[in-house]
């Protein structure tokens, strides 16, 4: 303000403004001085009651899994996605990718209108006209018409099906982490061509070849639950893992064994361990006979020889495999699709059959759906080139990133005249065509899918469409109506009533009405599942012979791209949850990284966070260095999912896309994934990683501590195992320390005779089962969805500013001397609730206090912002929030994901772990209204919730019944940093090692 | 209590015309909400001479809750059942209004307005009712409406909003934005002053 000209001077300004602070607050009345508005309801939803939330049943759309969803809803939005505990898939459980489908619903790059392409630019349309325009392409393009879908299995794909062959078109059902080397591998083994179930809660022996079972290989949700039961430790034993493969990723983090595998010779292994089997026992299936003269050569010192691994270990391994029953060998993943891939299917095939395991482990008829596979995409990109079709659909998938760019898919693209995406998102794909119809989110829309035989989950709309969306199967009805000829035969008036008439026809007799009724309450249908055929060798098991796959290119380094856990095939790289939540192996959030073994790094002086640049025949890129000792020194690994030109804001121009690097060529069907080698090249430049890891190793701190299966079993403490292995021992305080902390102690004890704290209370903790929990960080996007966490971003994240109130801790153990075996753990790091808590009795403000019920308090509108109980807080598990993140993470229409149940944290604040508060008052609030007690389970926390091992239990410790009390009294229990004496109220429960 | 919503909300839904008659006996079932009281006449001028923010539409308070003796939760239909307590959409107004039309002119303005809304309701361009809120909380505290009126009975809205059936127009009597207004009340009734009770 300029004195001046306005002729007022500084003190008179502020008088003024006094005057008129005060007035406004004197009329208005109110503290906050501002003037709200309460619009009411026209007419009111009969489902909605504000303030109480109404969940509705759908079906998750993130990844061709088809888990069930209950989606959390307030005020007619949607706000927080759970797994629906009726469903055979997840069970009630949901992964990181699932629960972000919700940043996708109010992902600010969807596109919010239909639009159509003029010149460079794009502008809105209205509906009829996009849709005329559609038609009007279409009518001359009879037999020159191309679809490509992601959608799985269900009535829209059938929808589209039809309408693609009265068109004469060519229908690509596409989707980029597709598993045709396995099929191709039942069917050469088997004479199955389809994807078997694998049910990890009953293998006693688990080994992976490559396969990435905990992070994007098949259904994950269900898999991890299997593998947690299979592998958490019961009191008596737990299955083992071992991973066989050259990069150690977050499977290989959960496993027992690792074997760093020379890349692409997987399928040596399998051989040579069904080689030992059949050699050594007679138990084998009687047709499995036939295999022993082909395997025969496969001798442990040749695989042994071929794979990098000792004989002994060969052998081993095999013996384990076989005495474990029943057991289970998985392979495949875009992370071992080498050009020898259906080969290494193929071989586990085998081990699993002459293992015994095939028809218990190993279930077939499941009806997984398959996708086209990339053999017909291949033929698509060559029918475009030839100038073959004039019209393309692309709906759901987006080849044109999914893709590697020596595909040529872009270029052939290029070629047809007219383009049009159903993208909810101006993705790579959509960013090319004509004409944009943006579908519904699944969260928006009627659709259904069957991820097996004998469910078909349904999806309906739960709220009203953020944007002036179309659901693609009216588009399709539109546009049949219109254009009529052969389209005329699809005459549903909307894709809802096609949908309700495909599935009166489900009803099998029974009341279509009442059917449909009770498929929305419970998500879907749920049959069991088919009778397994019995399945036999087939002629052409015998034949299988090996050869080192091949790859491309002079490189040095065998280029191994990682399927990253968090974005997917990509699709997850505009969900800022997703990309600030750590991956799970390096803990590097919001871009891409390049993984070299400690060895390749010294010998070529690189260090982390150095730029540098990967060359193969068919590209190059430049990421910075992360060196891993996880990795064989001979690979380099990179993960995929980033480096989007297109999609969004918060996708484009992050990291580097891995897919540019490789070929397309010569993959039997497949995309060989891994089949280049790069030479890497150094740039003297540096970008700093977004690490959220501190120190990667415990230095005897005994954060994440373990015992060796034997100890377990014995029922030993972790203190009687540490002795046993003659570890130093704990750092327990001395005699005088006990004494004196002894006094400490009871003084402590003594302020809860006095208030309120005499009274009879509740008193919440938690425990987490180490054994179970995989680290896949699941609970933490709950935790940032429940509790409207901000993410803070790269330029944040750097400073060591992420919110993450929960976060998974990552420590590398040994690996630091040559022939040490390299392992990982994990261990979920959130606030102790100590009774005795540090950060408590530094706040000058009481901010951080100690409520009745054994939680440690935060209460926002006290704190000033000190900082202290955070420097005083010896887990870091305080947050201070240093600028108005919320204002960001939270901008429309992200802001319709709030829930309103928690504050929204202003600048200043320091926040933490509520042990979800909210949840705990609204059960009381409950139980009260409905006179009785509150019980054990009523009160489940989001990262509880959300956990798919079920490793996290919460409830009332003064309940001696209760869950968490029982799972407290294992042997196994432990606090983290006990000897201060903080007294955490969460015990944690040792890992257990086989 | 429940009942007694279970009995408007029939009345309503039968016979809209004989809603007050049906209200006014089940008001006499129970002790009512307090006593009956003469509204004042007053035309819509009238309003700005009256305390509190003046309201798109002159909505009488007491002619509803006071005259005609309406329960607070035939109106705030979730108040003993949720966290929030309900405005009433322009259907529930209309449940009575479509045959209510006023006694005279002033009040028939004001149904008029009403009316208007409602007609308009399908066209997003016209102009929406928008109530000018006078009870706000800050959106760091957590009030529970259903735990008071379990605790306090059906009639406990004036311990904070005051005597609303006596107010033409609704102006605020207590502060409940301010956090000595809460505790007083905890303290005297011996029930929990734990901070994250409210504020989490």
């Amino acid at each position: 303000m300029n004195d001046d000209t306005q002729g007022i001077d500084r003190r008179r300004f502020l008088t003024v403004l006094g005057v008129a602070g005060a007035g406004t607050a004197a009329l208005s009345g109110c503290s906050t001085g501002k003037v709200e508005k309460l619009i009411p309801y026209l007419v009111q939803d009969e489902d909605q009651v504000p303030g109480i939330p109404t969940w509705y049943a759908s079906t998750c759309t993130e990844c061709p899994a088809g888990c069930g969803l209950h989606v959390k809803t307030r005020e007619a939005r949607a706000i927080k996605l759970e797994g629906n505990p009726d469903h055979p898939v997840n069970a009630g459980t949901l992964c990181h990718r699932g629960q972000a489908g919700l940043q996708g619903l109010y992902n600010p790059g969807r596109t919010r209108a239909p639009m159509v392409r003029e010149g460079n630019a794009r502008k809105d349309v209205s509906w009829d006209d996009a849709i005329g325009r559609l038609v009007q392409k279409l009518a001359g393009a009879s037999g020159k018409v191309a679809v490509i879908s992601g959608a799985g299995p269900g009535t829209f794909s059938d929808l589209l099906a039809g309408w693609t062959t009265a068109l004469a078109g060519k229908l690509v059902r596409y989707e980029a982490f597709d598993r045709a080397p396995e099929r191709a591998a039942n069917k050469q083994v088997f004479g199955l061509d389809e994807l078997p179930v694998y049910d990890f809660a009953q293998a006693r022996h688990i080994v992976s070849f490559g396969a990435d079972f905990l992070e994007t290989w098949g259904p994950v949700v269900e898999q991890q639950r299997g593998f947690a039961k299979a592998h958490g430790f019961d009191g008596t034993g737990m299955a083992k893992l071992v991973y066989a493969g050259p990069r150690m990723n977050l499977t290989g983090m959960n496993a027992d064994e690792w074997h760093p595998l020379v890349a692409g010779t997987e399928a040596a292994l399998a051989l040579g361990m069904a080689n030992v089997i059949l050699s050594e026992r007679t138990s084998a299936p009687a047709d499995a006979g036939a295999l022993a003269a082909g395997l025969a050569a496969w001798t442990p010192e040749k695989v042994a020889q071929t794979t990098g691994m000792t004989t002994e270990a060969v052998r081993k391994l095999a013996r384990e495999f076989v005495s474990a029953s029943p057991s289970l060998a998985v392979a495949g993943g875009v992370g071992a699709q080498h050009r020898g891939a259906i080969t290494v299917a193929a071989a586990v095939n085998l081990l699993n059959y002459v293992a015994g395991n095939v028809g218990k482990t190993v279930r077939f008829g499941a009806g997984i759906p398959t996708s086209d596979g990339y053999g017909a995409m291949e033929d698509l990109i060559t029918a475009m080139n030839a100038g073959q079709i004039s019209v393309l659909l692309v709906h759901d998938c987006n080849p044109a990133y999914s893709l590697p760019k020596s595909a040529g898919f872009a270029a052939a693209m290029a070629k047809v005249p007219f383009k049009v995406s159903t993208s909810l998102f101006l993705d790579e794909t959509a960013a090319a065509c004509d004409l944009l119809l943006p579908n519904h989110h699944a969260l928006e829309r009627w659709d259904d899918v069957a991820p097996r035989a004998g469910v078909r989950g349904l999806m309906q709309p739960v709220m009203t469409p953020v944007f002036k969306t179309m659901h693609t199967g009216d588009v399709l009805l539109k546009t049949s109506q219109k254009a009529g000829g052969p389209l005329a035969q699809f005459n549903a008036p909307s894709f809802e009533a096609h949908l309700k008439q495909k599935w009166a026809g489900l009803s099998k007799g029974s009341d279509a009405a009442q059917f449909w009724r009770d498929a929305l309450v419970k998500g879907g249908i749920y049959d069991a599942a088919p009778a397994a055929p019995s399945v036999k060798l087939a002629a052409g098991a015998s034949g299988l012979t090996w050869a080192a796959p091949a790859f491309d290119g002079p490189g040095e380094f065998v280029f191994l791209p990682v399927p990253s856990s968090m974005y997917h095939d990509g699709r997850g790289a505009n969900r800022p949850w997703l990309l600030e939540n750590p991956d799970p192996v390096t803990k590097i959030t919001w871009g891409s990284w390049i993984e070299l073994h400690p060895d390749t790094a010294r010998r070529l002086d690189i260090r982390d966070g150095e730029v540098l640049r990967l060359k193969s025949p068919y590209g190059e890129v430049a990421a910075p260095a992360y060196v891993y000792p996880g990795v064989r020194p001979d690979v380099v690994a990179m993960g995929l999912g980033l480096g989007h030109t297109e999609y969004g804001e918060y996708a484009r121009g992050l990291g580097a896309n891995a897919l540019d690097l490789l070929g397309s060529k010569d993959g039997d069907g497949f995309l060989p994934y891994v089949s280049v080698k790069v030479e890497v090249e150094k740039t003297r430049e540096y970008h700093q990683l977004a690490r959220t890891d501190g120190n990667p190793r415990q230095l005897g701190r005994h954060i994440a501590d373990a015992m060796p299966l034997a100890h377990a079993a014995k029922g030993y403490t972790v203190e009687e195992s540490l002795k046993q292995v003659g570890e130093e021992e704990h750092e327990a305080n001395t005699e005088r320390e006990q004494e004196a902390l002894g006094g400490f102690r009871e003084k402590q004890v003594e302020k809860q005779k006095f208030g309120a704290y005499a009274e009879e209370h509740p008193r919440w903790g938690m425990a987490i089962d180490l054994a179970k929990c995989t680290g896949c960080a699941s609970c933490v996007t709950a935790c940032y969805s429940e509790n409207n966490i901000p993410w803070v971003g790269y330029d944040n994240v750097i400073r060591g500013r992420e919110m993450s109130w929960m976060r998974i801790e990552r420590y590398w153990e040994g690996g630091t001397e040559p022939g040490e075996p390299f392992g990982a753990r994990v261990i979920p790091m959130l606030c102790q609730h100590c009774e005795n808590a540090p950060c408590e009795p530094v706040c000058p403000v009481y901010a951080s206090y100690h409520t009745a019920d054994g939680l440690n308090g935060q209460v926002y509108n006290r704190c000033v912002g000190t900082r202290y109980c955070s420097n005083n807080c010896p887990y870091k598990v305080r947050y201070f929030n240093w600028f108005a993140f919320a204002k960001r993470a939270f901008a429309e229409p992200f802001n319709l994901q709030l829930n309103p149940d928690v504050t929204v944290r202003s600048r200043g604040v320091m926040e933490k772990c509520t042990f979800c508060v909210q949840r705990i008052r609204g059960a009381q609030h409950q139980a009260r209204m409905d006179d009785r007690p509150l019980k054990d389970g009523d009160v489940v926390t989001a990262c509880q919730q959300a956990c798919p091992s079920g490793a996290i239990v919460f409830g009332n410790v003064n309940d001696p019944e209760s869950r968490v009390v029982k799972a407290k009294q294992d042997h196994r229990g432990y606090h983290v940093l006990e000897e201060t004496n903080v007294r955490s109220s969460i015990t944690y429960l040792a890992k257990v090692q086989a | 209590m429940r009942k007694l919503l279970g009995i408007g909300v029939i009345a309503g839904a039968i016979a809209v015309g004989a809603l007050v008659p049906a209200l006014r006996r089940s008001g006499a079932q129970q002790k009512p909400a307090v006593d009956s009281v003469t509204a004042p006449r007053l035309a819509v001028g009238d309003s700005s001479n009256l305390k509190g923010p003046r309201q798109p539409i002159f909505f009488r308070h007491d002619i509803h809750a006071g005259q005609l003796k309406m329960q607070c939760q035939y109106c705030h239909y979730t108040v003993n059942r949720a966290t929030e307590p309900g405005i009433p959409s322009v259907e529930t107004c209309m449940g009575c209004h479509l045959v209510v039309g006023g006694t005279d002119s002033t009040h028939k303005a004001e149904i008029k307005k009403l009316r208007q809304y409602w007609a308009d309701r399908a066209d997003p361009a016209k102009p929406k009712l928008e109530w000018t809120r006078i009870h706000t909380l800050a959106r760091y505290a957590h009030f529970p409406h259903m735990r008071h009126i379990k605790a306090m009975g059906p009639n406990a809205c004036q311990t904070c909003h005051g005597d609303v059936a006596r107010m033409p127009q609704v102006f605020k009597v207590n502060n409940v934005n301010n956090m000595g207004f809460c505790v007083s009340c905890h303290i005297a009734r011996k029930v929990t002053r734990d901070c994250t009770a409210c504020h989490y």
